[in-house]
């Protein structure tokens, strides 16, 4: 009898054992290099529940590593690994890069993923211009996932100080300079000092898109027509906006903004943060900010304690010369998730897709995107996310619960319902309701330039002398280091034709005409 | 002859000397004094106020550097970051030392072969991705070691440190060979205390590269537990720029310029306080020399 | 060449070599670990820089992907920043050698001969403590110091009527504030080789010469600088032969786009071209051409100064 016991408490040992080893190896490893939402907060903790449940019932032993700060810093690490031919799973990598990589064969195509993840697909791949920027040779080599609003940056006025001196909103670019020269020299603080400017920047040039000066004077671009790198109208006229005459005119029109002095005179050198520091001093009354980092409550907060009285207002970007106008350009906008060849060979990309459809509804999307329920957040009867009740440390907005909700880019799509619980309307110190949203909504409804295609442009071998040499002549003529004028314009569009301009225009065109942008 | 350089010559040029290091102690103090000052400053409209504020600071607060020092993961990356410098530089010593006497001997029969070996690396750096490629196959990639091994001889101390072992008294070194004393017993008994100066200089140069190192681990390191403490400063510090959901900015409740301010105290503070403890060894019987006049 | 019948011992000839290399024993001991970190972090990375000869592709490994022979470094040539770059990368290292050498000698001569143990002890810690700053954290400091808008210099100069300059971002200044920075951050670090060195040359020597009547200045000139011309030597033949690295992380932090013409180096263009643009095979051949160049100028110098001082690098 004991003899039996004992074999059969063997054999369930055994069993059990080959049971758990079969189950620990049906595990996929699965590493994930991604773009955090909050870059100082720190992965997810070890005891995160969607670990524990990602393990146990889709079987993924999940690793997640947040990638560099900086892009330049994220760049150099995914390269470095490519070149060892030892990219992760899954990683998150802007569009420019990804090319190369591409084009390296590194990366795998994603055809087979999105027919097994059929909610994702359709909630996050169904825009067909994000599609073909993510397109090579017919073959979608990675996830264009939609995070990144459009329209977000738009030209806004300290309201309080037209009012105080008696001036309205700029309608066009003559009105600018009156107003921008009031700001300047008529003490709109009225603090007795001349510390005020009319208008503030700074460089935010990076790649071939956003070549030149960059976001912040794309408007003054656009009152030209001529905002992007990209002239994308049509057949016919397509090329660089560059050689356009309009093009002299609206950086001679910027250099006057320079030589007015009607800007803050560290523009040049100033990074985002200071720029952002400054307008929260009262440094300037115009600029060309992203609507979350205008009015949201977090990033209100300090510019409302300086200035309680202070209004920032969204007026129609203002008109140039021929009644054109512009906020900005418009270009696709995706996060790339690419996955990597080694991963398909490995025969991983079954539990990729499983992995990326639980995140894409209910459990794992809210999870994600917004923690825990009850306890980072609740539902109102409408069913929004809101943190009525919850307390401050605890919710999902909170310093330390960031690291919970560090994979957002992977999950949000920009719903209602998502929007609502990011943007919260609130009270400011002078009992003024602000809705962030409002001023999003404002900035959508003026006129854009539309040069959606022109995302897909893969940028040319010598991408960054190409660069290089448009951005810092830009920035000599603005400056003064150079003189602008017909000649030296004409030079300056010569110079790029011999570091293959004319080559680039005639590969991007054959490239829009394919995919079915220029008719 | 001795007339011609008398006593007035003696002050004049004392007081030349102490007026130029008085200087120098200007020229430095007044910008390291100026980020003290700013890493105190508090939020306020007119952001960081100028030139009085550098010498008589009216309002302050420690807001920047709670922030920093309370931060979740700071005593972790401050733990990384000492486990690092400490070893990294031990394991920097061992070899550097072993190196630097080895091809110090006058007599090594190959030694111009062994001095030029070193030097090749030294001109031909093969550059970040090959170094890589080796680091990747070794399958160091997200452990401590692949931030301590690939540095871990700097060739410039290397031939620092030749020179000075050269340059002790031969004397010492073959009456230590009469007595029967082998070269391990030279190198490890009776060279270290008379190049203490050169060794410990060299350590601290050592030690500085490790504390301050964040391009290696941002390059080689995943795990977020790994990270060393100029990471973290540098991710906090950038965060204000790159964050995404700009709904949530970075930590505000100090200006920037005096987060900024304050990650630079807290990373400089550790190895300013080290340097005065060791230079005592300096100066021990060795002083003698120079202001004797 | 023919050895004596000495019974007992060997004059000359491959026995005498092996019997010396015998002695030495313990010597090859202690080379065999600093070489195999040579030989596994130095030299195996060496070898996987024949890309610079190939075009590489990670898929087909270094070995695998096909020679190309000198194309990249044609297409390095004949970019059109190549002279500036070199004419920038140069400039920097021979502007920071010969401000930055003769400061921290000058400074090392000073604390070596001042008489106030106080001051010495002072003035050597604080002008050490800058070394420790990475360049990031420099940057913090010199927008404090040098931005147009609130910088302290500026501050000054416009209580005193002045117009204010923006040093960062004016090619004319740009230079000097790159220079002046990093002999600023640097001069106590290297001061303290040098004052290790002066405070190793012998006291009997200083004291002879003031016995036979010489002032501190010419004990300053004939005692101190050559006390410590081998180190001075060794340390300018090491940067010589790294003269085309000017300081990657400097300018990296401190350049911008209205500077780069006298700001873009080697290195910077290596990162943006090299690792950002993914060419990796361009990166790996200008670390080679930086090499070559380095060699070079190291052998010639390293003849120059056996024959002139009498030491040199190996």
């Amino acid at each position: 009898m004991a003899k039996r016991l004992l074999l059969i408490g063997t054999v369930a040992l055994l069993a059990t054992v080959v049971a758990s080893v079969a189950v620990a190896q049906k595990n996929v490893d699965l590493e994930f290099w991604v773009g955090a939402s909050v870059s100082e907060a720190g992965p997810p903790p070890d005891n995160w529940r969607a670990y524990q449940i990602v393990r146990d019932r889709l079987g993924i032993n999940w690793k997640i590593v947040l990638l560099p700060s900086t892009l330049g810093d994220q760049d150099t690490k995914i390269n470095a690994a490519a070149a060892a031919n030892n990219l992760p799973d899954l990683f998150q990598v802007n569009r420019d890069a990804w090319y190369k990589l591409a084009k390296a064969g590194l990366l795998a195509p994603v055809d087979s993923l999105l027919t097994a993840m059929p909610v994702r697909t359709m909630t996050h791949y169904d825009d067909v211009v994000a599609r073909k920027m993510v397109t090579l040779n017919k073959v979608m080599y990675g996830l264009p996932e939609p995070g990144q609003m459009p329209m977000t940056d738009g030209f806004v006025v300290r309201k309080d100080w037209l009012d105080k001196l008696g001036l309205k909103e700029p309608k066009n670019l003559d009105e600018f300079m009156t107003v921008a020269k009031a700001f300047t020299e008529r003490d709109p603080d009225g603090n007795g000092k001349a510390d005020t400017y009319g208008f503030g920047a700074y460089l935010e040039s990076s790649g071939l898109q956003q070549a030149g000066l960059g976001l912040r004077f794309e408007w003054v671009f656009g009152a030209f027509g001529v905002a992007g790198t990209w002239n994308t109208q049509d057949a016919k006229s397509f090329g660089l906006n560059a050689r356009k005459s309009e093009f002299l005119k609206a950086l001679q029109f910027i250099k006057g903004m320079v030589d007015a002095k009607i800007m803050d005179p560290d523009w040049n050198i100033l990074k985002k943060d200071e720029y952002r520091a400054r307008w929260k001093q009262g440094r300037w009354g115009m600029m060309h900010e992203n609507f979350a980092a205008l009015s949201t409550v977090a990033n209100y907060k300090d510019f409302d304690k300086n200035f309680p009285n202070g209004l920032w207002v969204a007026p129609p970007p203002p008109v140039g010369p021929e009644g054109k106008s512009a906020e900005n350009v418009l270009l696709k906008n995706v996060r790339v998730q690419a996955i990597s060849q080694r991963a398909a060979k490995a025969g991983k990309l079954g539990a990729i897709a499983k992995l990326l459809e639980w995140m894409a509804h209910d459990e794992g999307y809210i999870l994600l995107g917004f923690g825990y329920e009850g306890e980072h957040f609740k539902r109102d009867k409408n069913g929004n996310i809101t943190v009525e009740g919850i307390p401050a440390e605890k919710q999902w907005t909170a310093k330390a619960q960031q690291p919970f909700t560090q994979l957002r880019n992977l999950v949000f799509i920009n719903t209602d319902v998502e929007l609502k619980a990011r943007y919260v309307p609130f009270k400011t110190n002078n009992g003024r309701l602000q809705d962030p949203l409002a001023y999003w909504n404002a900035f959508r409804s003026y006129p854009y330039t539309d040069s959606t295609g022109a995302a897909i442009i893969n940028p040319p071998a010598n991408a960054a002398d190409f660069v290089r040499y448009y951005s810092e002549n830009v920035m000599k003529f603005v400056v003064g280091q150079q003189p602008l004028d017909e000649k030296s314009w004409t030079d300056w569009v010569a110079g790029l034709d011999k570091l293959g301009a004319k080559e680039l225009e005639a590969a991007a065109k054959a490239a829009l005409t394919e995919a079915g942008f220029l008719d | 002859m001795a007339r011609r350089f008398g006593a007035r010559y003696e002050v004049g040029f004392q007081v030349a000397v102490d007026a130029f290091l008085a200087l120098v102690l200007a020229v430095v103090a007044v910008p390291l004094l100026r980020v003290i000052v700013t890493s105190v400053a508090p939020l306020s409209p007119e952001g960081i106020p100028g030139f009085a504020f550098l010498v008589t600071p009216w309002r302050w607060t420690f807001e920047a550097y709670r922030q920093l020092l309370g931060h979740r993961s700071f005593l972790n990356a401050a733990y990384i970051s000492v486990v690092v410098t400490i070893g990294g530089t031990a394991l920097n010593l061992v070899l550097t030392m072993l190196l630097a006497y080895a091809l110090s001997v006058r007599t090594l029969p190959g030694r111009p072969f062994f001095s030029f070996l070193i030097l090749v690396p030294f001109l031909f750096n093969p550059g970040l991705i090959p170094t890589y490629l080796v680091v990747t196959r070794l399958g160091l990639i997200d452990k401590l070691w692949a931030i301590i091994l690939p540095t871990a001889i700097n060739i410039t101390n290397t031939f620092i440190m030749r020179n000075f072992f050269a340059a002790l008294p031969e004397e010492l070194k073959e009456a230590a060979r009469m007595d029967g004393a082998g070269d391990w017993h030279i190198v490890l008994r009776i060279i270290p205390p008379l190049a203490r100066p050169i060794i410990l200089t060299i350590g601290l140069y050592y030690a500085v590269g490790h504390w301050n190192e964040f391009f290696a681990p941002i390059l080689y390191l995943n795990n977020a537990k790994l990270q060393p403490l100029p990471v973290l400063l540098r991710n906090i510090l950038l965060a204000a720029n790159l964050n995404e959901y700009v709904e949530y900015d970075a930590y505000s409740a100090a200006p920037v310029q005096a987060l900024k301010a304050a990650s630079v105290i807290i990373t400089t503070l550790p190895m300013a306080l080290i340097y005065p403890w060791i230079q005592r060894y300096f100066t021990k019987g060795t002083l003698a020399g120079g202001i004797k006049g | 060449m023919s050895s004596l019948a000495v019974p007992g011992k060997v004059r000359s000839g491959p026995a005498r070599t092996l019997r010396v290399i015998w002695r030495h024993r313990a010597i090859y001991v202690m080379l065999a670990a600093p070489l195999l970190y040579f030989l596994i972090f130095r030299y195996a990375p060496l070898w996987n820089a024949q890309i610079a000869f190939k075009d590489f592709s990670p898929i087909d490994g270094v070995m695998r992907s096909p020679w190309i022979g000198f194309r990249h470094f044609l297409t390095f040539f004949h970019s059109i920043y190549f002279g500036q770059l070199i004419r920038n990368t140069l400039g920097y290292s021979l502007a920071k050698l010969l401000v930055g050498m003769p400061t921290a000698i000058l400074l090392a001569l000073g604390l070596a001969e001042t008489a106030s143990r106080r001051l010495r002890s002072v003035v050597q810690t604080a002008s050490y403590l800058p070394h420790f700053l990475s360049w990031v954290i420099m940057y913090g400091i010199l927008l404090g110091l040098l931005s147009p808008g609130d910088g302290l210099i500026n501050d000054l100069l416009k209580r005193a009527g002045l117009q204010p300059i923006a040093f960062l971002t004016e090619p004319r200044w740009f230079p000097v504030v790159v220079v002046v920075s990093d002999v600023w951050k640097e001069a106590g670090w290297s001061a303290i080789i040098f004052l290790a060195g002066l405070l190793g040359i012998d006291t009997a020597l200083y004291e002879a010469a003031a016995v036979e009547g010489a002032s501190r200045m010419q004990r300053i000139r004939w005692i101190s600088l050559p006390g410590i011309l081998p180190v001075v030597v060794v340390i300018t033949l090491l940067r010589l032969g790294n003269i085309l690295d000017a300081g990657f992380q400097q300018i990296f932090v401190l350049y911008s786009l209205p500077v780069y013409s006298v700001s873009d180096i080697l290195d910077t263009w290596i990162y943006r071209s090299g690792v950002l643009d993914f060419q990796l095979s361009l990166a790996s051949a200008v670390g080679l051409f930086k090499g070559v160049i380095g060699l070079a100028l190291i052998v010639t110098a390293n003849r120059l100064a056996k024959r002139v001082a009498g030491s040199g690098l190996y």
